[in-house]
């Protein structure tokens, strides 16, 4: 039984996050979050964190946060405000998925 | 009476510190400017690869949406954001420093300030290795890209080395401002040479992948050229309007060059420098005078007199080789051709069109059935969005291939099937690379880079593709270069132009090797 609750949650897991479109997911993250936070390596002069190699849940919260006005940043506020559910679960998707070689 | 003393020289103290900071703020906002914003804006203010920001360009601009355009960068172009990195106080100091600062006069950058600026790193250069301190078949297997960083300057700003047969990285030389341009010495493979947006050179040891010397040879500028024996470098600016030869083993300036001369309407004017070409043919330099609209061709002898070739075309930029280096293809933006000049005669043979703003980048020629092919981009998004072919032994246009939007740099390979063309209109297609079937001479593939990809390069052996996902994208993607499929990536900071060791020897990409023997 605890097997199958395991089992049943990690299908749930990755459906969540493979259930995103991890294309539209890119075109959302290179039009709106790459100009800072880049897409598959940050900058070392940059100060904003990097987004890939990041856990989907983490992405997603905090995306949803920054939208919800829950997490105050005016800059995120901003730019977050008009993702929808979707939007989240791809850019989330999108940046969970870059695992940078080096 | 003592209330009033004091109240008076608070007040007094007050208007000093005012003064004080009122002067402190300019320095401060002069020094940001400079820190920040010149090497791609220009020191002068006058604009470089980004706009001039000055009080005339700015003027009736809203502070706000230019205070946001600082704060966020500009999409789908080279401006980074600036918020978190300087602070809102600076962001609308420099707001309003811009928009009342008047465009700086023309810097004067002697032969002298040029002297005192060589810096030199290795002091003993009999104590750098004998040979590659990696693994590598050929020295000509090294592809360096000019990593511009984020901000155009600082820790992401490099040259990049590549061994273009494993995909790894072999080496990485730091430029402080973003690299622009990387020339090889044809003679000796272990020199190359790496021009920044702020038109310093570096010399660099491919060896043991470190600078060697350095010298600043203007403000700005992309023009650089390395003679055949290897012996000498010259360098153009645009500010100040001048160019300069080097000596190219301890990067002493030998001689400087006033540009300017009479366009061809007639007026004399002062010109910035436009491509500089060293040619396997002979001891010279060609060096375009892009507003003079003259081509001028220098000898490597006693004095490097000049000889000048007029009328050539309106707003010259870039060009490249053929036959064996004896003939040069220029293209002139605002007459919408590529002259043909024969290096030999000093002369122009033929002008051909070459869509609306010929930009033919290093140029491309291939060999087919017989015919030798010369392939000209183009920047404009106009309603000729082509690539021109020219037959360069008949000197006459073959076809102009429609393609999806402006392009500005051809790659070509003579083992390769296909030439690769950058699209770099300002939408979703700057996301492309299309690539042209040498013998259909049509678009046979559109190949989606992602970012805004620019500057394709072939492998030295013609194997494999690479390409820039540069602007906001971060990493070269390779390619192989029949089947199209990605082979590797390489993350770096803003990559712009990429540049094979292999263009020594084969003149203009695409060639054989042996197109070259005619010339020596």
């Amino acid at each position: 039984m605890k097997r199958l609750v395991l089992l049943l949650a990690a299908f749930l897991i990755t459906e969540s996050s493979y259930g995103a479109n991890l294309f539209a997911g890119q075109s959302k993250a290179e039009a709106m979050c790459s100009q800072c936070h880049g897409l598959k390596k940050s900058s070392a002069d940059a100060p904003f964190p990097r987004l890939f190699d990041r856990d989907f849940t983490y992405l997603q919260t905090a995306l949803q946060q920054y939208r919800d006005k829950t997490r105050k940043s005016d800059i995120m506020n901003a730019v977050a405000g008009s993702l929808t559910d979707e939007d989240i679960d791809n850019i989330a998707a999108y940046y969970d998925n870059i695992h940078p070689s080096k | 009476m003592k209330i009033t003393t004091k109240i008076l020289s608070t007040a007094a103290f007050t208007v000093l510190s005012l003064g004080v900071n009122a002067s402190d703020d300019s320095h401060h906002l002069h020094q940001l400017y400079q820190e920040n914003c010149a090497s791609c804006h220009g020191a002068d203010h006058g604009g470089y690869l980004a706009p001039a920001l000055n009080a005339d360009t700015l003027k009736g601009r809203s502070p706000t949406a230019l205070r946001s355009i600082i704060m966020t960068g500009s999409f789908d172009t080279l401006m980074p954001p600036f918020y978190g990195k300087l602070s809102d106080d600076d962001i609308r100091g420099l707001v309003k420093h811009l928009q009342s600062t008047p465009k700086q006069p023309n810097p004067a950058w002697t032969l002298e300030d040029m002297k005192k600026s060589v810096q030199v790193y290795v002091q003993d250069e009999s104590t750098l290795p004998s040979k590659p301190t990696y693994d590598i078949d050929s020295m000509d297997n090294i592809i360096g890209v000019a990593a511009r960083g984020k901000y155009g300057r600082g820790t992401g700003s490099k040259a990049v080395f590549i061994n273009s047969t494993t995909h790894k990285t072999i080496g990485e030389v730091p430029t402080g401002t973003a690299a622009h341009i990387i020339e090889f010495n044809p003679a000796n493979p272990r020199w190359a040479y790496v021009k920044t947006d702020t038109a310093e050179i570096f010399k660099i040891d491919l060896y043991s992948m470190k600078a060697l010397r350095s010298i600043k040879t203007g403000m700005n500028g992309p023009g650089i050229g390395v003679s055949r024996d290897g012996k000498y470098i010259m360098a153009g600016s645009f500010v100040p309007h001048n160019a300069v030869i080097l000596n190219a083993d301890t990067l002493e300036p030998l001689k400087t060059f006033e540009l300017e001369g009479v366009d061809p309407d007639g007026k004399m004017v002062s010109s910035d420098s436009g491509m500089i070409i060293g040619t396997p043919f002979a001891d010279i330099f060609a060096i375009a005078l892009e507003n003079a609209g003259q081509v001028w061709v220098v000898d490597l002898k006693d004095g490097f007199p000049v000889t000048k070739i007029t009328d050539v075309g309106r707003h010259l930029h870039d060009a490249f080789l053929t036959h064996g280096g004896q003939k040069l293809m220029i293209a002139s933006y605002d007459d919408s051709i590529v002259a043909a000049i024969d290096l030999k005669e000093r002369k122009i043979i033929k002008t051909l069109p070459a869509g609306c703003v010929p930009h033919v980048g290093g140029g491309s020629a291939v060999k087919v059935d017989g015919r030798t092919l010369g392939f000209g981009t183009n920047f404009g998004d106009c309603d000729k969005m082509v690539v021109s072919v020219w037959d360069l032994d008949k000197m006459e246009l073959v076809k102009q291939i429609p393609v999806s939007g402006g392009t500005e740099s051809p790659a070509a390979h003579a083992n390769a099937p296909y030439v690769a063309v950058d699209i770099i209109s300002k939408d979703k297609r700057a996301r492309t690379i299309q690539l042209i079937d040498k013998k259909s001479l049509d678009v046979a593939k559109t190949l989606d880079v992602g970012g805004h990809a620019y500057f394709p390069e072939y492998s030295a052996d013609g194997k494999f593709l690479y390409v820039s996902a540069g602007y906001n994208g971060d990493e070269v993607a390779v390619y192989n270069s029949s089947t199209f499929e990605k082979v590797a990536s390489i993350g770096m900071e803003s990559p712009a132009g990429i540049f094979s060791r292999g263009r020594v020897k084969y003149m203009t990409r695409g060639l054989a090797p042996d197109e070259m023997k005619g010339a020596k």
